[in-house]
């Protein structure tokens, strides 16, 4: 049996809000697979974004563990988080959270940075995931001269760039309109078939139905884990 | 190894961009900041340059008494209290015997001063009148700028010769050389025979202010009113050997004085006797202090532009806590983040302190044209400056700088 790429054991965040403990996440014990595409619906306040948040090693849970590739993380510093995000996940946000006055270029090439790579094979790097994403004619340009869409083109290119093992999209097309949408889950289907493992954070059904398993939270627990049985395929 | 130093230095690169960048989108308010750390810097630079001009000025002072020599001069009456075995008083003959007994002495120039009025025409100046041998000419250096300095037959005969000094003749004869012209000092007549190179002003003493007479005719007409024996001396230069030790003259002057005087061992001396390093490392050591609280006074304003710094700083951090999340989800540790503000600290200061040191030079420069006095800006002062700005944007740059790398990756990302 291979080990699941992401997997989570008893998972609890419990935050204390005045003299009471809400817990925003109440055990929740799951895995994923390599190679999976996988949407977490919920509303607003189900836990979602918070279990997305712990997977990403971007929160500590209160207990219970997170594992990504085997690993498990509750006992890592810091440091050793920074690194595993850089080398192992790719973010994309909703909004985009791109430098502004840094062209696009640059964007891309900030997580190569931490990664200790050199400038010329950053800008190298940088450039063709660009390209990739069909961006090769806005290399120079700045976040401020980009559509929303093209802004989310160029945060993707970033998260891909260290060639991470997982890519965490939390609400990526909440900030675009109906038809950019669908571009950009296209181009994340795109990316699953290439063989990259998604995980996607929606509260939308029809974003949702994009992807190939389906997890639904409520109140800090999953209610419904099943396959996207009339699944959304994009064609261009 | 090597990969690991290319990946601090490509980081260390990085951040210098980040920073660089961070302050251009912000020019106005950089600007601003910097300008706090120039006044700061400014006014340091400054106060040690001024300092070190007071220093200049003195060991010039000093220098231009003549290179190496001890002054020995006789405790004047009120001081020497009871515990003398007389009254201070110090000879010709004392003089002769520290010249021929004691090795390293190039010459010796026994002296008695008086203040004159000195007339010429209708034009008078009052100045010093120092009685002097030729040995004068030796240990201070004196040159004569024209005609002669005073000669062993002046002395001897008692002639009535006279050297003037620069500011004496402007005063008498204006640009008029007044060699051969006869001038009345304190109504004697006495003939000028040369003209002493200008020394120019120490400290705001005029050191040609000034006018030498042979020291046997400075006895008969000018110090007649004053208690001195027929021998008597007021003061004493003796003149070192470069790469003598001075302490070691020093003692060996005071203790041919105690035999001569049969001063007993344990009761004070009644002389006094002072080295020209003595002199050095006392000026040297009052305007170390001088300077010292010059530069105390001025870090003040440095404290507060460092203040002003970190206060820019924590603004900085906490417009741009979103921009701290995006980065730590993207994989920068909480070093990264850290030193990325601390350079922006740095380099802010470090523009500031290089503002504040080209108005400092230009300011010294004006300072220096306009009130005669060395006001130096050294290399070492620059570079000390520019690298004191760094240390203050480390300093205050620091608490800022920890806040940001101690954010939670998520709380962060989470700021609107």
């Amino acid at each position: 049996m291979t080990v699941p790429l992401v997997e989570t054991l008893s998972l609890v965040k419990e935050y204390t809000v005045g003299g009471g403990i809400v817990h925003a996440i109440a055990g929740v014990s799951l895995a994923i697979a390599r190679g999976e595409f996988v949407a977490i619906m919920g509303a607003s306040g189900s836990g979602k974004s918070t279990f997305m948040n712990m997977i990403g090693c971007l929160d500590v849970p209160s207990s219970g563990d997170v594992r990504i590739d085997g690993t498990a993380t509750s006992a890592m510093d810091s440091d050793a988080l920074a690194e595993l995000r850089n080398s192992k996940i790719g973010f994309v946000f909703q909004q985009f959270n791109l430098l502004p006055r840094t062209t696009a270029l640059d964007n891309v090439a900030v997580p190569l940075i931490y990664a200790g790579v050199g400038r010329a094979e950053r800008q190298e790097r940088a450039r063709k995931k660009l390209e990739a994403m069909g961006l090769g004619e806005r290399l120079d340009h700045s976040p401020a001269k980009l559509s929303g869409g093209q802004q989310q083109r160029v945060a993707i290119a970033r998260a891909l760039v260290t060639e991470p093992l997982l890519l965490l999209a939390d609400e990526p097309t909440g900030a675009l309109d109906s038809q950019t949408s669908e571009e950009i889950m296209h181009l994340f289907q795109t990316l699953n078939d290439a063989g990259n493992t998604i995980i996607l954070v929606t509260h939308e059904r029809e974003i949702a139905d994009h992807a190939a398993r389906r997890i639904t939270f409520r109140d800090g627990k999953v209610i419904e884990d099943a396959p996207v049985t009339d699944r959304r395929l994009v064609r261009a | 190894m090597t990969s690991r130093v290319r990946k601090a230095a490509s980081r260390a690169a990085f951040n210098l961009g980040i920073a660089l960048t961070a302050l251009r989108v912000n020019l106005m308010r950089s600007i601003l900041t910097t300008l706090g750390v120039s006044i700061g810097v400014f006014a340091v630079v400054l106060a040690v340059a001024v300092g070190s001009g007071a220093q200049v000025s003195v060991m010039g002072a000093i220098n231009s008494l003549g290179s190496n020599m001890a002054i020995v001069f006789p405790v004047p009456d009120d001081e020497s209290g009871g515990a003398v075995a007389e009254r201070g008083r110090l000879t010709m003959r004392d003089a002769v015997s520290i010249e021929r007994q004691i090795e390293g002495v190039t010459a010796i120039a026994p002296q008695l001063r008086a203040n004159v009025q000195i007339v010429s025409g209708g034009r008078n100046a009052s100045t010093e009148a120092i009685g002097v041998t030729p040995g004068y000419a030796v240990v201070t250096n004196a040159a004569t700028e024209t005609g002669r300095f005073i000669s062993d037959a002046d002395v001897r005969t008692a002639g009535r010769t006279i050297v003037l000094g620069r500011t004496v003749v402007s005063k008498l004869f204006g640009d008029y050389d007044p060699i051969g012209e006869t001038v009345r000092v304190n109504k004697v007549p006495f003939t000028v025979v040369g003209v002493l190179e200008a020394k120019g002003s120490n400290l705001g003493e005029d050191s040609d202010d000034v006018a030498l007479v042979p020291i046997s005719a400075a006895r008969q007409r000018f110090t007649s009113d004053l208690p001195l024996g027929p021998d008597d001396l007021r003061v004493l230069f003796v003149g070192i050997e470069d790469g003598v030790n001075l302490g070691k003259v020093k003692r060996e002057i005071s203790r041919l004085l105690r035999d001569r005087y049969r001063v007993r061992e344990g009761q004070g001396s009644p002389f006094i006797i002072r080295t020209t390093e003595e002199f050095m490392e006392e000026s040297a050591m009052v305007t170390g202090i001088f300077q010292a609280v010059l530069v105390a006074i001025a870090s003040i304003s440095l404290l507060v532009g460092g203040i002003g710094i970190m206060n820019i700083m924590l603004v900085s951090v906490t417009e741009r806590t979103r921009e701290i999340g995006l980065r730590m989800a993207l994989g920068a540790k909480r070093s990264d983040i850290r030193n990325q503000f601390l350079v922006e600290a740095a380099v802010l200061c470090m523009i500031g302190g290089a503002i504040g040191l080209l108005l400092a030079i230009g300011a010294a420069a004006v300072f220096q044209a306009q009130a005669d006095f060395p006001v130096p800006i050294g290399v070492g002062t620059a570079i000390g400056a520019i690298l004191f700005s760094a240390v203050v944007g480390l300093l205050f740059g620091g608490w800022p700088a920890i806040r940001a790398s101690r954010l939670s990756p998520i709380e962060a990302l989470r700021t609107e």
